[in-house]
């Protein structure tokens, strides 16, 4: 069954004349446990498609169904309660808080949800040991590395258990190296810890650790691929002779 | 070329024979599966490299039964040229490629779609992609140093491909509008000889005017 389902979903800014439609008719499913990554140029839509899936923005028409639960006329209190529960979000910056250490941000959704500080710390510093931050638990974001603070910011998506992570550019702050792990790490949320992950993302290198990508332009999905191909890593060996040639 | 080289360093590292050397040779790049040289072309190597002066051989007898072996160690040049090698750049040739000649002939003989022919290389590039980073996350960065390494190259390649695929989609629009490329239709055989004494002189320029 799908986690996510879509129809017709529409965004538009403005009215009359100035109206920019930012998303046109979009139908797409992700399957619970799926890395999918959303690509395109800027302006394509992509990080409104990712705001009307966490409930952060209303659609102008159409819906989006989480689990089987349409979002798009929920009250508001519903929708907060929705995503506060059932999904995390990571941001390109980030977005931690400089004075609380890792595992005090880490915890921090859980505790403003009403888990007691010392039970909700203790969910996060088990987020922060599987993700390698374990000797870090106490450091403030400035003592961390951008890579570091960004798996503290993943840590802190998945406090609440949310069955769905949606990530905005994830890796559009780091080098090379720091975004292939923050990159890995997402597929090893899904496939190690059973988790959705919808990323929106302009980087090739990035966008080819998911499962499938969707690819948008001008507001409308222009295609799909499956990125799991038989014979791809026998043929990836070979080409890697030939580079050695 | 650079199997010559390989060698070269292999025997500075210390004086080896033929069949140590190929073993060497295989775990400086991470297995057979990565770069697989023949015996055959380590010991004409190892002939090459001696005519030409940069290793030298002695001969290494063999302990009780086993047979005596040709060893063989770099020579003065031989370092030197080791050193040289290591001095230069090295240029990789991107020009021959066959989604290239693909896309170009698509765009020529009007057959097929073209932004379809570019997205079909993107997903495939794509599958490549996601091949080549599963297979570098399964690897053990502290004993597979080279696989790792070969597929941190695979991955950059195949980001740069994915990139080019997005300039060349982009310029389409500008190239659809130009003529196509036609070839310039010489006459077969020998050129015509041009006699030069018929030619008009040449023009007078600024330049020449002043002698």
């Amino acid at each position: 069954m799908s986690l996510i389902q879509t129809e017709n979903l529409t965004k538009i800014y403005g009215s009359g004349e100035t109206a920019v439609i930012a998303l046109d008719h979009v139908g797409i499913q992700v399957k619970e446990g799926e890395f999918v990554a959303v690509m395109g140029p800027s302006g394509c839509g992509k990080s409104t498609l990712l705001h009307l899936l966490g409930g952060l923005d209303r659609p102008s028409e159409g819906g989006v169904s989480i689990d089987g639960t349409a979002i798009a006329d929920m009250k508001d209190d519903d929708l907060t309660k929705l995503r506060r529960k059932r999904i995390g979000f990571v941001f390109q910056f980030y977005n931690l808080i400089p004075v609380l250490t890792a595992v005090e941000n880490a915890a921090l959704p859980v505790t403003l949800d009403g888990v007691k500080p010392a039970e909700a710390r203790k969910r996060a510093a088990e987020w922060l040991q599987r993700f390698g931050l374990g000797d870090r638990l106490a450091s403030r974001p400035d003592q961390l590395s951008g890579g570091q603070q960004q798996r503290v910011a993943v840590a802190r998506a998945l406090v609440a258990e949310p069955t769905l992570i949606l990530a905005d550019e994830p890796t559009g702050n780091l080098d090379t190296r720091s975004g292939d792990e923050i990159a890995s790490l997402l597929r090893q949320v899904t496939k190690e810890y059973g988790r959705t992950v919808v990323m929106v993302t302009h980087d090739p290198r990035i966008a080819a650790y998911a499962d499938r990508i969707i690819f948008l332009k001008d507001g409308k999905v222009v295609d799909e691929t499956q990125l799991e191909r038989k014979g791809a890593a026998e043929k990836i060996s070979n080409k890697m002779k030939e580079i050695g040639d | 070329m650079s199997v010559r080289y390989a060698i070269l360093g292999l025997l500075a590292q210390k004086p080896r024979h033929g069949y140590e050397l190929r073993a060497a040779f295989e775990a400086v790049v991470g297995g057979d599966a990565n770069w697989d040289v023949k015996p055959s072309q380590i010991y004409t190597t190892l002939e090459r490299l001696e005519e030409a002066g940069l290793v030298e051989r002695s001969s290494d007898l063999g302990e009780g039964d086993e047979p005596s072996r040709r060893v063989y160690a770099v020579t003065k040049s031989g370092h030197a040229a080791l050193t040289e090698w290591f001095a230069q750049g090295v240029t990789p040739d991107h020009q021959r490629d066959e989604f290239f000649v693909k896309l170009m002939t698509a765009l020529v003989s009007g057959e097929g779609k073209l932004d379809r022919i570019i997205q079909t290389q993107r997903a495939h590039l794509f599958q490549d992609l996601h091949a080549a980073t599963s297979l570098r996350d399964s690897y053990n960065p502290r004993l597979e140093m080279a696989q790792i390494l070969l597929l941190d190259k695979a991955v950059m390649h195949l980001e740069a491909d994915l990139r080019w695929l997005d300039i060349a989609e982009m310029r389409l629009e500008e190239v659809k509008g130009q003529p196509l490329p036609e070839p310039e239709i010489r006459p077969r055989g020998r050129p015509h000889k041009v006699i030069t004494d018929s030619v008009d002189p040449p023009k007078q320029t600024a330049v020449n005017r002043k002698k």
